[in-house]
């Protein structure tokens, strides 16, 4: 992706950020009542996070083995109450001990 | 009554611990970032500009399923973002009159998921000199992590950098799991989400009518539109209120 597209991308998206924080701000004096409103607005990150993740997660490594096992891990330690560094790095480090070590005695 | 300095102050020790937790998440979608090989300087600029983890890692996604509409980036940070046309609709109610135009405007981007509940939590109204403390230390968290997850990322050996394709996806689990835990209806919406996901991603002849990005804009809306149907939730305003009732405040 060029530099001049991800800069013009960047730019636009903060201007829509700053809109969409500064107008209710500035010129709403009512809050939302709608209970279906809030409830939708509530489930947002959710879905979109986890549709993110499904599918895509499973052909991010270079076998699905290794991706399913760093899903597994991520989860349980998520579980667990781990921050989101001490998943990322052990998620990625389990796939490549995987990749490079595991899979290899099998080939 | 509290002076300017003071609530400055506390405004900035509030404001430590939640830039302490920005620092693993910001060098987290700092090393799946670097994936997509940005430039330094680009990457700096976007994440210091968008300054949101979850915002930031869609973005990446879109970028690295070579999403190249902007119409699609756009709705995608749009939907994204919506929860803080919320935040900023009650936090407006919650600001001191004497904070004009010009402060509200000011505020605005530093107005994070974080930052929002610890300020509706203040008693009374909340002045300028609070918000101008609290917001510094987390935005300081957030470059710096950034700033340090990139480095990282450049002494590592080819090897390792094939393995971080995953990386991406471990920091939305971060941010999934933890909640699924507490409640059931998260859980429930998560797993909503990700039939209706797999259906639109993996059924041949639905993938090849959807062009890139649009399968994520519509899961999100029908998994929301159903949740907010079967399951509607109070919000945390209400709870807040009535907690605030109840000690009288």
């Amino acid at each position: 992706m060029d530099s001049k597209f991800l800069l013009i991308l960047s730019l636009v998206l903060f201007g829509i950020s700053c809109l969409m924080r500064m107008i209710p701000l500035i010129f709403c004096k009512g809050k939302i009542k709608s209970k279906f409103l809030n409830s939708f607005l509530y489930y947002i990150p959710f879905a979109v996070m986890t549709s993110i993740v499904i599918p895509e997660v499973f052909n991010s490594t270079s076998s699905v083995v290794s991706a399913v096992s760093g899903v597994v891990l991520a989860v349980v330690l998520g579980l667990l109450g781990q921050n989101m560094l001490v998943i990322a790095l052990s998620s990625t480090a389990l796939v490549f001990i995987i990749e490079n070590f595991i899979l290899h005695l099998f080939n | 009554m509290v002076n300017d300095k003071e609530l400055f102050q506390k405004g900035l020790k509030d404001g430590i611990a939640i830039g302490l937790s920005y620092i693993p998440a910001a060098m987290a979608i700092s090393i799946a970032a670097t994936r997509q090989n940005f430039p330094f300087g680009i990457w700096e600029l976007m994440s210091a500009l968008l300054y949101s983890t979850s915002a930031l890692a869609a973005i990446l996604n879109l970028l690295s399923n070579g999403a190249t509409a902007f119409l699609i980036y756009i709705l995608t940070f749009s939907i994204m973002n919506f929860r803080h046309v919320l935040f900023s609709l009650s936090l407006s109610q919650k600001l001191d009159s004497k904070i004009g135009v010009f402060g509200r405007i000011l505020f605005a981007p530093f107005n994070t998921d974080e930052i929002y509940s610890i300020v509706m939590q203040q008693p009374g109204k909340v002045k300028s000199s609070y918000l101008l403390g609290i917001s510094i230390i987390p935005y300081l968290g957030q470059v710096v992590g950034v700033t340090a997850g990139f480095l990282f990322t450049q002494s590592l050996p080819e090897s390792l950098k094939s393995a971080m394709g995953i990386t991406l996806y471990a920091v939305f689990l971060a941010l999934i799991v933890p909640p699924m835990r507490k409640s059931v209806q998260v859980l429930i919406a998560v797993v909503l989400a990700g039939i209706i996901s797999w259906a639109l991603e993996c059924i041949p002849a639905v993938k090849a009518s959807l062009p890139a990005g649009a399968p994520m804009i519509i899961c999100t809306l029908l998994t929301c539109t159903l949740g907010a149907i079967f399951m509607p939730v109070n919000s945390e305003d209400e709870e807040l209120e009535e907690e605030m009732k109840k000690s009288n405040m």
